[in-house]
C-alpha cells in the first residue's frame, strides 16, 4: 500500500507540475495579436463569439429591467380604484 | 490605416455607459419596490446588471491598456489624475458620517439619558476583535506595499506571494467582522448609537470587499503577466484604495470604537 502511495504521489506532482506549467504560461502576445488585428470589431466585441453572447444577455436584461421598471412606476403612479 | 498625432485615447464606441445608467436605474427602481411593495426581482435585476456592466467594461479596459498598448504615458497620468479624485470623493463621503457620529455623541441629548454611550448600549470592548482588526489592516498595508516594490524589481514569484498575503488578510478582517456583527448585542436599530455605529462600520466593510475585489483582480493579472516593472497602473490604483480603506479604518476605530466606548 506504501509504494502504492509513494505511485500516486508521484503521479499527482507531476500532473500538478504539468498543469500550473500549462497555467502561468504568458499569454499576453497572444492577446495582443487578437486585439490588434485589423478586423473594424469595437473592442468589447473584439474577443469574439462569448463577447457577444455575454453583450446580448446584458443588454437583453437591462432592457427586459428598463421597460419593467417604467411599468410598475406607472402602476403605482395610478390611484387605487375603491371597490 | 489612420494614425493619431496626438498621445490621447479616443476610445471605441462602447455601449456599458448606458447600459450602467441603466442598470443604476434598476438597483434604485428596485430597492423601492423591495422596501415598498416586497418584490425583490427589480432589485436582483438592477445588481445583475450592475455587475455585468462592472465586468465588461473593466475587461474592455484591461484589453485597451494591456493587449492594444492605447495607455500612453500622458493616459496614465489622466487616470492618475481620476482615481485620486475619486478617492478624495469617497472620503469626503465618510467625512458626512463622521460629522453624524460626533454631532450625536459630543452633546449626547437627554433621550440618550445625558451621556455617550448612550443609557443601556454595552458597546464593544476595543481592545479585543476590533484592535486585532486594526493589526490586520496595518499589516495589509505593508504586504501591498511589498507587493508595489516586488512588482518593481520584477521579482515575480514575491510579488505574487505578498498581493496573495494582502488579499488573505483583506478576506481575514472581513470574516472577523462580519462575526463581530453577528455577536454584537446592540443592533442598527438601537437609537442614534446603532445607526451610526453599523452605517459607518457597514459602508467601511463595503469598501473593503469591493478593495479586497479589486486587489484580488489584480492578483489575477499579475500571475497572467499583465504587469511590467515600470507599468502597472492598475496595481498601484489598487494599493492606493486599500491603503484609503485602512486610513479609514484608523479613524473609525480611534473615534467610534475607542472614544466612544
Amino acid at each position: 500500500v506504501y509504494l502504492l502511495f509513494q505511485a500516486l504521489r508521484q503521479i499527482s506532482q507531476r500532473t500538478i507540475n504539468t498543469a500550473s506549467r500549462r497555467q502561468y504560461v504568458n499569454r499576453v502576445s497572444e492577446n495582443q495579436k487578437l486585439f490588434q488585428e485589423d478586423n473594424g470589431l469595437p473592442v468589447h466585441l473584439k474577443g469574439g463569439a462569448k463577447d457577444s453572447l455575454l453583450y446580448r444577455a446584458t443588454t437583453g436584461l437591462t432592457v427586459f429591467g428598463t421597460m419593467y421598471a417604467l411599468y410598475y412606476l406607472l402602476v403605482s403612479s395610478m390611484p387605487k380604484k375603491p371597490n | 490605416m489612420a494614425h493619431q498625432a496626438h498621445s490621447y485615447h479616443m476610445v471605441d464606441p462602447s455601449p456599458w455607459p448606458i447600459l450602467g445608467a441603466s442598470a443604476a436605474l434598476l438597483t434604485t427602481s428596485g430597492l423601492t419596490m423591495w422596501f415598498h411593495f416586497h418584490s425583490p426581482y427589480l432589485l436582483i435585476m438592477g445588481l445583475t446588471s450592475t455587475a455585468l456592466v462592472m465586468l465588461q467594461w473593466w475587461r474592455d479596459v484591461v484589453r485597451e491598456s494591456t493587449f492594444q498598448g492605447h495607455h500612453t504615458p500622458t493616459v496614465q497620468k489622466g487616470l492618475r489624475y481620476g482615481m485620486v479624485l475619486f478617492i478624495t470623493s469617497e472620503a469626503f463621503f465618510f467625512l458626512g458620517f463622521f460629522w453624524a457620529f460626533f454631532h450625536s455623541s459630543l452633546a449626547p441629548t437627554p433621550e440618550l439619558g445625558g451621556q455617550w454611550p448612550p443609557v443601556g448600549i454595552k458597546p464593544l470592548n476595543p481592545m479585543e476583535v476590533p484592535l486585532l482588526n486594526t493589526a490586520i489592516l496595518l499589516a495589509s498595508g505593508v504586504t501591498v506595499t511589498w507587493a508595489h516594490h516586488s512588482i518593481t524589481e520584477a521579482r515575480r514569484k514575491q510579488a505574487i506571494f505578498a498581493l496573495t498575503l494582502t488579499v488573505l488578510l483583506g478576506f481575514y478582517f472581513t470574516a472577523l467582522q462580519a462575526m463581530e456583527y453577528y455577536e454584537a448585542p446592540f443592533s442598527i436599530a438601537d437609537g442614534v448609537y446603532g445607526s451610526t455605529f453599523f452605517v459607518a462600520t457597514g459602508f467601511h466593510g463595503l469598501h473593503v470587499i469591493i478593495g479586497s475585489t479589486f486587489l484580488s483582480v489584480c492578483l489575477l493579472r499579475l500571475i497572467k503577466y499583465h504587469f511590467t516593472s515600470n507599468h502597472h497602473f492598475g496595481f498601484e490604483a489598487a494599493a492606493w484604495y486599500w491603503h484609503f480603506v485602512d486610513v479609514v479604518w484608523l479613524f473609525l476605530y480611534i473615534a467610534i470604537y475607542w472614544w466612544g466606548s
